[in-house]
């Protein structure tokens, strides 16, 4: 084989589609888990704010909690689902030194990094929609009726953005991190309160006039409302707001990655 | 023709310098052995020519393309044995192929998949996970990842280390193989009788640095001697600087590879019918590799 012989077309899509394929399959060899856990979570959190304690709760005009509280529920099960899958996947890569072969492989940066995201999109995506049944199911039981995203275009593309943007920054943090409890770490105490504080359980109009700009730089908030946008037709934010926020929050999130493959580690430790 | 070329590579870690100022070639068609104690620099040096680590200084090119710029098109030719096993979690030795494969631009490639498997003998574990493999067997799954793609460079980080004689056989045939098909190898191993036999030329590294590198024989012909053992009939006292041992009617005597034999044994002086045996040992790359660390006395 001669320099000349290999041809880059074949060393643009085959290489990357492999490795999208190798995230695919690594996911559905845990299905079980990975779906069960947030399919029993997304059903408690139903049951006990959007049924029992919900009756009291008062969001926005004309909104019951439970119809406030399912698409933010499906945000939070697609990002924290795509942030473990890209982050969990990097790190026993990294641990198992197989890590070395992509590194070695004829993959670029972003070959790596787009893969690694749409696999752990598929998962987020996967989980979102396994949440969101749950959730109908809850409605129908409660209202006689289906609940139907008013723009079913904004739902699914604020999910894809609030995913893509959680795979970008498992990757950043499975590069940064030197062990599996610095992961969960992170998932503990930085995203899982700025996904609550991002608007999940509560409207903004809920909030002190302090909360309320505090959580206007929690990018997090922009996603959720996204999706409420999509589901209800309402939200906290505009949607053309909430929509460029994101998308600068995923490009920004995405350049983090760039640099975390460059200059992270690819040592086990 | 050079595939690979290394020029002043410096490798700095922190503080420590774990390669220094260190320059070669390996050409087509060649097996390179690189030597040296542990901690000497050698997979340092592998690990930046495959990028997992940035050179602090120096260049390496493959086919004349420096690799930190031409990232695609020469890790598309190269392909490596890592020093340390790798595991993979959830995949099986088939599946493990396939990627790497596909990893290299190379699809529907069973054919390829199929004989490696069979040539590693890996062929009645192919439907094992990594993690169930015995180390042998992951070696095994990691050359023949290495070979996947045909690469044009080979770089083997102590493939020999931990597997039993058959396989170390195997490796052998497979590395002879490889480089009459052209491949250039680059060949790391603490077993020197091992590197002796398969490497046309060595480096012997130390704390970084190229203390010596050329052809296998001539640093083996330059760096000892050869050891002439005469058994004699009738002991006899007898000094000579070349002596180096004498036990009863043995006499052990060190000759340089400068000095003809013939000539020696007629310098000695020896009646001929009092000599009952004698023999010559040539020298060995472990013992040049010896005087090399130690600069000691051979
Ligand atoms: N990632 C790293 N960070 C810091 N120091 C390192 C790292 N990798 C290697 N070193 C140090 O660099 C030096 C050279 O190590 P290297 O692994 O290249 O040696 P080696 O010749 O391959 O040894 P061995 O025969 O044991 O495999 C050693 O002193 C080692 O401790
Ligand atoms: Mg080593």
């Amino acid at each position: 084989m001669t320099d000349k012989s290999i041809k880059t077309q074949e060393l643009i899509w085959t290489p990357f589609l492999m490795l999208l394929s190798r995230e695919v399959r690594r996911f559905i060899k845990v299905l079980a888990q990975t779906i069960f856990i947030p399919a029993i979570n997304s059903f408690i959190y139903l049951l006990i704010f959007g049924v029992s304690i919900g009756k009291n709760i008062k969001v926005l005009e004309g909104i019951s909690y439970l119809e406030f509280l399912i698409p933010g529920l499906v945000m939070m099960g697609c990002m924290n689902n795509s942030f473990q899958n890209s982050s969990s996947s990097l790190l026993g890569m990294k641990f198992g030194r197989e890590i070395i072969d992509i590194k070695a492989a004829p993959l670029t940066v972003q070959q790596i990094i787009w893969a690694m995201s749409l696999g752990g999109l598929f998962r987020g995506l996967v989980v979102g929609t396994v949440v969101f049944l749950s959730g109908e199911f809850f409605y129908y039981f409660h209202e006689n009726a289906w609940l139907v995203p008013v723009y079913p275009f904004y739902f699914l593309l604020f999910c894809i953005i609030g995913g893509l943007a959680f795979t970008k920054l498992g990757i950043i943090v499975a590069f940064l991190a030197k062990t599996f409890d610095h992961v969960s770490a992170i998932g503990g105490f930085i995203i899982l309160p700025l996904i609550y504080l991002g608007g999940v359980f509560f409207s903004l109009e809920n909030l002190s006039p302090f909360w309320v700009k505090f959580s206007h730089v929690n990018p997090l908030l922009y996603f959720i409302n996204g999706v409420r946008y999509g589901v209800l037709g309402v939200s906290d934010v505009p949607v053309n707001v909430a929509l460029w926020v994101s998308l600068l929050g995923l490009l920004v999130f995405h350049l983090l990655a760039v640099w975390a493959l460059k200059k992270g580690s690819y040592q086990p430790w | 023709m050079a595939v690979l070329k290394i020029e002043n590579l410096i490798k700095d870690y922190g503080a420590l310098r774990a390669v220094n100022k260190v320059s070669f070639e390996v050409h087509s068609g060649e097996v390179f052995g690189l030597l040296g104690p542990n901690g000497a620099g050698k997979t340092s040096i592998i690990s930046t020519i495959t990028t997992l680590e940035k050179p602090t200084e120096g260049t390496i090119t493959i086919n004349n393309l420096d690799v930190t710029r031409h990232e695609r098109a020469t890790k598309a030719v190269t392909g490596v044995v890592p020093q340390e096993l790798v595991t993979h979690g959830y995949f099986n030795v088939e599946e493990i192929l396939t990627f790497q494969s596909g990893y290299y631009g190379l699809r529907k490639n069973k054919e390829k998949i199929h004989s490696l498997m069979q040539q590693l003998e890996l062929w009645s574990h192919r439907h094992k996970k990594i993690r169930h493999l015995s180390g042998g067997m992951k070696r095994r799954l990691m050359i023949a990842k290495a070979l996947m793609h045909s690469p044009q460079l080979l770089l083997l980080d102590e493939p020999t280390a931990g597997v039993d004689v058959e396989l170390r056989y195997s490796i052998w045939e497979q590395v002879r193989d490889l480089k009459k098909a052209g491949v250039a190898i680059l060949f790391t191993t603490h077993y020197l009788e091992e590197a002796e036999k398969l490497c046309d030329r060595v480096a012997i590294i130390h704390e970084g640095k190229i203390q010596k590198q050329g052809e296998t024989k001539e640093l083996v012909r330059k760096l000892t001697s050869r050891h002439l053992t005469i058994t004699l009939k009738n002991k006899v006292e007898y000094s000579h600087p070349a002596l180096i041992n004498q036990q009863d009617n043995t006499l052990e005597f060190r000759v340089p590879y400068s000095t003809k034999i013939g000539q020696f044994l007629s310098e000695l002086n020896f009646r001929n019918d009092n000599i009952l045996d004698m023999k010559i040992r040539e020298g060995t790359l472990e013992e040049a590799f010896k005087y090399v660390l130690n600069r000691g006395e051979m």
